[in-house]
């Protein structure tokens, strides 16, 4: 019998989630007006201390803890802003939505929540009414 | 009606104990700011009534009067807001935030604010054990001590400890930082993979792969940045502790396992 083995992803990035590319992935104007203390709890940066610009496929990234990827930056980084640069374009990333774990928010999130967590205010909120998913044709087991 | 001997079980898949409670709409609200008694609240209530001010009243400051020392008060706050807690909170307080910052006019029980994610706890009196377990970021500052496996498995953020620190703090500690200006129980830093310990005061002993480490200008500027936001005073002369990465082998694991600790 013929068998194939199934496609490895062993680097889930933030495109692959989302099926494309972003442009603040690939043009440094659109991050400029990112202000890092307004979009962080307290006086300093708070989370965003522990962000900083790291390397994927070879590729400057950032972390988005939020969906679990990378998100690769495609427009050269002046030297000494390596940092800066990786934590506005995850801001940037998280208050545009565009980010995958919020886009799954709205289907399957289990407790009301805004939508755009703590990085945008007024944001709508999710989670009000959410029900498990039923199977089609399943029923429980006898004595449940 | 079940029959005599019949079985009938419900459940929440959310796993909820109290899946039927509803906000107990008790809270005053005046100019953004809401206080409410929790007193003769359940755990649930006293949730769902700081979700509901939070998320559908548009409050932003909420004061809980009367907490109890209930285990598991504010937990799962996702969202930029302020709230005070005019008393001691019990286990699991303030975990699996994201945003807010809150001042605790009291005690906190073990693991407070274990899985932070981002905000500002400012906790006036003691902490038990586990505090900040698996903490992700923000700050954690406790005016009093800490108890032991402080920052277990911490991943991010900042713990002060204005106090002493009880044994193992900081184990299995992977990331962020721990400002401890009392004396430090043993085992300080066993078997940390990275992050960053200063101590004041005394250490018992030093645990597995955790070694004095070198101090730099960015060490001292940390330091008195929170010390300032914080209006600690001026701060003691610490001591600074990292990983000696005998045990560091981030580079052979698979990438999915590092992004665990990102």
């Amino acid at each position: 019998m013929a068998t194939r083995e199934p496609e490895k992803i062993r680097a889930i990035d933030a495109e692959y989630l989302a099926g494309r590319r972003f442009s603040y992935q690939e043009d440094q104007a659109e991050i400029e007006d990112v202000d890092l203390l307004a979009a962080t709890p307290g006086e300093d940066l708070n989370w965003l201390e522990d962000v900083e610009l790291l390397e994927e496929d070879g590729m400057p990234a950032v972390f988005d803890r939020y969906s679990n990827s990378f998100l690769k930056i495609y427009f050269p980084i002046p030297a000494g802003q390596e940092d800066e640069i990786a934590r506005k374009v995850l801001v940037k990333h998280l208050q545009s939505g565009s980010s995958y774990g919020i886009q799954l928010k709205e289907k399957h999130t289990k407790f009301p929540q805004p939508e755009l967590g703590p990085w945008v205010d007024g944001s709508p909120t999710v989670g009000t009414d959410w029900h498990p998913p039923v199977l089609e044709g399943w029923e429980p087991p006898e004595g449940h | 009606m079940a029959a005599v001997g019949e079985r009938r079980v419900s459940y929440d898949a959310r796993g909820l104990a109290e899946p039927h409670a509803e906000a107990p709409r008790v809270a005053e609200v005046e100019d953004g700011r809401a206080v409410f008694d929790a007193r003769d609240l359940t755990t649930r209530q006293i949730n769902l009534e700081l979700r509901r001010l939070l998320y559908e009243e548009d409050v932003a400051d909420v004061t809980v009067q009367n907490p109890g020392s209930k285990h598991s008060l504010g937990v799962g706050i996702l969202t930029r807001c302020r709230i005070t807690f005019e008393g001691s909170l019990g286990y699991f307080g303030c975990g699996l935030v994201d945003g807010p910052e809150v001042h605790v006019k009291g005690r906190v029980g073990w693991s407070a604010c274990e899985n932070m994610m981002s905000g500002v706890v400012v906790v006036d009196g003691n902490a038990g054990s586990l505090t900040g377990a698996a903490l992700r970021g923000g700050d954690v500052v406790v005016k009093g001590r800490v108890g032991a496996r402080s920052g277990i498995d911490q991943k991010g953020g900042t713990i002060i400890s204005l106090g002493d620190a009880g044994s193992m703090t900081g184990f299995m500690m992977q990331r962020g930082r721990q400002i401890l200006c009392g004396d430090v129980g043993p085992g300080l830093g066993d078997s940390m993979y990275d992050g960053t310990i200063y101590v004041a005061g005394k250490v018992k002993s030093l645990g597995i792969d955790c070694v004095p480490g070198e101090w730099t200008d960015a060490d001292t500027e940390l330091i008195e940045r929170k010390f300032r936001i914080y209006g600690l005073g001026e701060p003691p002369a610490f001591q600074k502790f990292v990983c000696g990465k005998k045990l560091y082998n981030y580079d052979n694991l698979e990438p999915s396992e590092r992004k665990l600790v990102l």
